[in-house]
């Protein structure tokens, strides 16, 4: 929409218009301040609450009214849950499956994204619009095939079974955003390198993989994130303690006889660290990359 | 390695080399497209026929065990609707899905606009308000849980202090409000991905537009109603469309705080599919449940996108 | 061309393809199990595995000294266990022995997914003692032998009892609604009884069923929940909440027995009726705590209701010899000793000499005082759905203000439609 049209559709009386703009700047500022400060406090609260009770000794979790903040600190909950040898597997099945599944999806995802994006071929326009659309077949239809196919294989209960299944859900969209990414990267270079005696293999490996890589760290981090968090697929496929995931061993701590709170929130910080640490890293790439992707498209 | 010679001039020999020419240039977008191509087959396009499928047939632990599952015509949707679980689940999911659109798209426009201001100390308060998107939904359920909790939770308390209510309140286990407190997690929880992608529609739009919108006089609501909202309707009916499906498939909130209780006050359709399919084991009745949730997902998206296009053709 | 980063994309990606290969292989190494026939997978239920010192380890290794075979032991959380067993059993998957809830055994023995042990034990049956040993039959076959037995009792706080003027524990349902009542004070935010919502408070509820003289599901299969005498006991629950306030709110929500325990730990609650496993809840919650564990209040007869975990083996297990053989070593003699670690009832016959029972904790034997008033839960297939949701939706609804006539007549009929389905 031009700027014309803007103003033609916009009849603004003047008076009122004035008298909007005579609130005072600095009235305005400690409004504006004070709006992201109650937004910011609303958004982190819960995030302090969960690490304030990990360090909370045993007896003033209970305690009420709550403090706001802990008496005193203690580092017992953390240490109540990694002694016992189990949350350690959790994390490790975790990151066997994260790395796995970002592993296919990106490789998949990259030479597929790129293909649509430069080459026209039967579906061409179609696949990508298709892949969109696969985002929005909800889990729960997929879960019951799931469930068939992974006992015909005998595979329920088991990381690898979860492979194919975590793919349903990143590949989609790791394509299109894939292909939104590629189709950024201007044309002219990977002619310049076809004129310099490349093929298009190698113009794609050598020129425009690399141009394109902000992407594949945006959509590697995006899968790498959702794997990680998983808790629909894997509360019902696996079964045993020693193929848990981090999620699934966190709501297992929700237990018959005692629901250890402390403890549980320890294990909440554990398994949020390193997502927020990738994310505070790779902040300025997903943020343009999935704001970007998903808008540019 | 197949290394075959080709005397194009200035092309380097190397395997790659076949798909420069003839069938080989012919069907390299295909290879490149068909690993991707075959996996979505399987895993996406297969397991939604199939589940559709299924909703017809008697599918159930037994049945499967036994290798007699018998198609079974429209019985499982008529058990479905004799439930009158089903019907609070449904009433419940348009509640639940209102609610939490309607506020994430509010507050996630509202956040936008004041992040896009270039203010010192912004991007401070961009990644605080970003955390909640970030936080495993997990973890952030079960936080939120706590801080519900009925004799020591913090929200209570909050709520105390502040003359709210004048006793801590099981916010989870009345009836009453089990649904709105986990929708209050919920917008928490998808708010800031709603931000996020309206401030990176707001950073397109070009800085001339809005300056030359203040000159001619507009401020406040009206700048943001005539000048910046038609900018950024793509990207708001982008975020509109993935929020709707986020929170129709909102499973962990829900399933982590109440499990759709007390008495299925907080139950969706989602939930209420779950329990049929892997409480009961009905396999089937779940199915049914299950592609309903999907035709309605397709019918409301179709039509929403239908309309955007219509107004952006006026 | 910046040939730098293209080399390190390349590298990243070769490393994506070893790491593919590596992923799939660890997955697999980790997801399969190994082809050793004498190694037993057995799931337990988390309280019996507290750490890595649980006393069941040391039992297993001595098994595995005496026997050879290997056993690989999981502790899978008590409220997903029963899901976890059905979907993994049915799939072909799952442990070669499992520990059961006593409730979950028919609905699993009528799937089919259970090893029936009918010869087996036959010649054993004599260990055990035979309420317990039942909880492992259905229709007419050995399922399962059992591990712990345990029923529920009337825990009260010593202290806030004498605060109320009361001398005594209440012994029957007059003086249990007294006490309770003595003991609520709304300005000091206490109350009589803590109770359960949902599950919980059905399983708190069955008990004081019987107690009425009423009846839940009979020798033939028909429900009886809506006559007189169950309304009567629902009602009389009830209204310790609804009318008289004297059980905490946490009642609408209490989902797990650590939420039940909650308001007796604070003392908040003077009173809760629970089982042997709140002894090392409570302990560990409150040890200053100064309580008393007394039988259950006597209704027109007395009467707790039946609880405990059996262990199973899987239809179809690999080793089916080496399974029964840990079984049996789990549950035999042993069992005794290896129980008093845990300060649980073993379901032995041998625990009941009065030398064994004297040997038990204090806290333990009003327990088994009223062992013999002790009953078991029907044993009818769909009983887990009939417990989970008809009967934790009746105790809401009631708790929630409908009349108990009203929701037990649902529930009756919501009953009857369950048995029949099957």
């Amino acid at each position: 929409m031009s700027l014309a049209t803007a103003s033609r559709t916009m009849p603004a009386p003047r008076s009122e218009a004035l008298r909007r703009t005579r609130t005072p700047k600095s009235l305005r500022k400690v409004l504006t301040y004070t709006t992201l400060w109650i937004a910011f406090i609303w958004a982190v609260f819960p995030f302090y609450w969960m690490i304030a009770t990990s360090l909370r000794a045993k007896d003033e979790i209970f305690q009420r009214p709550p403090a706001l903040v802990p008496h005193s600190v203690t580092f017992q909950n953390y240490i109540d849950l990694l002694v016992g040898a189990h949350f350690w597997q959790f994390a490790l099945n975790s990151l066997i499956l994260t790395v796995s599944v970002t592993l296919i999806s990106v490789a998949l995802s990259v030479t597929a994204g790129y293909a649509m994006a430069r080459h026209r071929f039967k579906g061409s326009v179609a696949l990508p619009l298709f892949m969109l659309y696969g985002q929005m077949f909800p889990p729960v239809l997929l879960l019951i095939p799931f469930y068939v196919q992974l006992r015909y294989l005998g595979w329920l209960d088991s990381l690898y079974g979860l492979i194919p299944v975590y793919l349903s859900y990143m590949l989609p969209l790791c394509v299109w955003l894939m292909r939104g990414f590629f189709a950024q990267v201007p044309h002219s270079l990977e002619d310049a390198a076809r004129m310099d005696g490349c093929t298009r293999w190698q113009a794609f490996w050598k020129v425009i993989l690399p141009m394109a890589q902000p992407g594949i760290v945006a959509v590697a981090t995006w899968v790498m994130i959702h794997t990680w968090n998983e808790f629909l697929y894997a509360s019902t496929f696996i079964l045993s303690e020693k193929n848990r995931t981090l999620p699934l061993g966190l709501s297992g701590l929700i237990g018959q006889y005692t629901t250890d709170w402390g403890v549980l929130m320890a294990g909440g910080v554990i398994t949020a660290a390193p997502i927020l640490l990738a994310f505070f890293f790779l902040q300025k790439h997903l943020v343009q990359g999935v704001g970007g992707g998903a808008v540019k498209g | 390695m197949t290394a075959r010679t080709l005397n194009a001039p200035g092309l380097r020999r190397t395997w790659s080399s076949i798909f420069e020419t003839g069938l080989g240039a012919r069907i390299y977008p295909y290879l490149m497209v068909l690993p991707a191509v075959i996996i979505v087959l399987g895993v996406v396009v297969y397991p939604v026929i199939s589940g559709v499928v299924s909703s017809f047939y008697d599918v159930t632990l037994r049945t499967l065990n036994n290798g007699t599952v018998t198609f079974v015509g429209m019985r499982n949707f008529q058990r479905v609707f004799a439930d009158p679980v089903f019907v609070k689940a449904s009433v419940n999911t348009l509640i639940w899905v209102v609610l939490n659109v309607v506020a994430q798209l509010g507050l996630g426009l509202a956040l936008a606009l004041l992040l896009h201001r270039a203010m010192p100390g912004i991007g401070f308060f961009r990644s605080g308000i970003l955390v909640p998107w970030v936080v495993p939904s997990v973890v952030a359920v079960l936080t939120w849980r706590w801080m519900y909790d009925p004799s020591v939770g913090i929200v209570n308390e909050m709520l105390m202090k502040l003359g709210i209510i004048s006793d801590y309140h099981p916010w989870l286990g009345d009836t009453a409000t089990s649904l709105y407190a986990v929708t209050v997690e919920s917008i928490w929880k998808g708010t800031p991905f709603v931000m996020l992608l309206l401030l990176a529609a707001l950073q397109l739009v070009p800085r001339s537009i809005l300056e030359a919108a203040s000159m001619d006089g507009a401020s406040g609501w009206r700048k943001l109603w005539y000048v910046i909202l038609p900018q950024i309707r793509v990207s708001f009916a982008i975020a509109a469309v993935l929020t709707f499906i986020l929170t129709v498939n909102n499973f962990n909130a829900i399933w982590l705080m109440t499990e759709g209780g007390p008495l299925n006050s907080s139950e969706i359709l989602f939930t209420l599919a779950y329990k049929y399919g892997f409480q009961r084991f009905d396999l089937g009745m779940a199915s049914a449940v299950a592609t309903m949730l999907f035709v309605g997902l397709v019918i409301a998206t179709t039509l929403y996108l239908k309309l955007i296009q219509a107004r952006e053709g006026d | 061309m910046n040939m730098r980063s293209s080399s390190k994309v390349g590298a990243a990606l070769s490393a994506a393809v070893l790491g593919l290969g590596l992923g799939l292989g660890l997955g697999l190494g980790l997801g399969s199990t190994p082809a050793l026939a004498d190694n037993i997978v057995m799931w337990v239920n988390a309280p019996l595995v507290p750490g890595p010192n649980a006393p069941i380890y040391e039992e297993i290794k001595a098994f595995e000294a005496k026997t050879g075979h290997t056993v690989e032991l999981q502790a899978v959380p008590h409220m997903e266990m029963e899901r976890n067993l059905f979907v993994a059993l049915s799939g072909g998957a799952g442990p070669d022995v499992m520990a059961l809830d006593i409730a979950w055994v028919a609905g699993l023995a009528d799937a089919g997914l259970l090893a029936d042990l009918t010869d087996k034990t036959k010649p054993i049956a004599a260990q055990y003692q035979p309420g317990p040993l039942a909880s492992g039959r259905f229709q007419e076959k050995q399922y399962a032998l059992p591990l712990y037995t345990n029923n529920v009792a009337l825990f009260v706080n010593d202290r806030m009892l004498a605060d109320a003027g009361i001398a005594k524990a209440p012994s029957n349902w007059k003086e249990f609604h007294d006490a309770a009542v003595a003991m609520t004070n709304k300005e000091k935010d206490t109350y009589g009884a803590s109770f359960g919502g949902g599950r919980m408070g059905a399983f708190q509820l069955y008990s004081f069923i019987w107690q009425n003289g009423g009846e839940i599901i009979d020798e033939k299969g028909v429900p009886h929940v809506a006559e007189k005498p169950t309304v009567e006991a629902v009602d009389f629950l009830a209204k310790l909440y609804t009318q008289s306030q004297a059980m905490p709110k946490s009642v609408l929500t209490a989902g797990n027995w650590d939420e039940v325990h909650a308001p007796f730990i604070q003392e908040r609650a003077g009173m809760v009726v629970t089982g042997d496993w709140a002894l090392a809840a409570l302990a560990k919650g409150n040890p200053n705590l100064k309580y008393s564990v007394h039988p259950l209040p006597v209704g027109v007869k007395p009467a707790t209701v039946i609880g405990g975990y059996n262990l199973a083996a899987k239809a179809g297990s690999k080793s089916p010899d080496a399974s029964f053989a840990l079984i049996e070593w789990l549950t035999g003699p042993r069992s005794v000793e290896l129980m008093r670690k845990y300060e649980r009832l073993s379901a032995a016959a041998s625990a009941t000499t009065p030398e064994a029972i004297a040997a038990l904790p204090k806290q333990l034997q009003p327990f088994m005082a009223q062992a013999d008033a002790g009953r078991a839960r029907p044993v009818v297939a769909p009983w887990s759905e009939i417990h989970a949701s008809v009967f934790a939706n009746a105790w809401d609804s009631v708790i929630r203000g409908k009349p108990a006539q009203a929701a037990m007549t649902e529930a009756n009929t919501a009953i009857k439609g369950l048995l029949e389905k099957k």
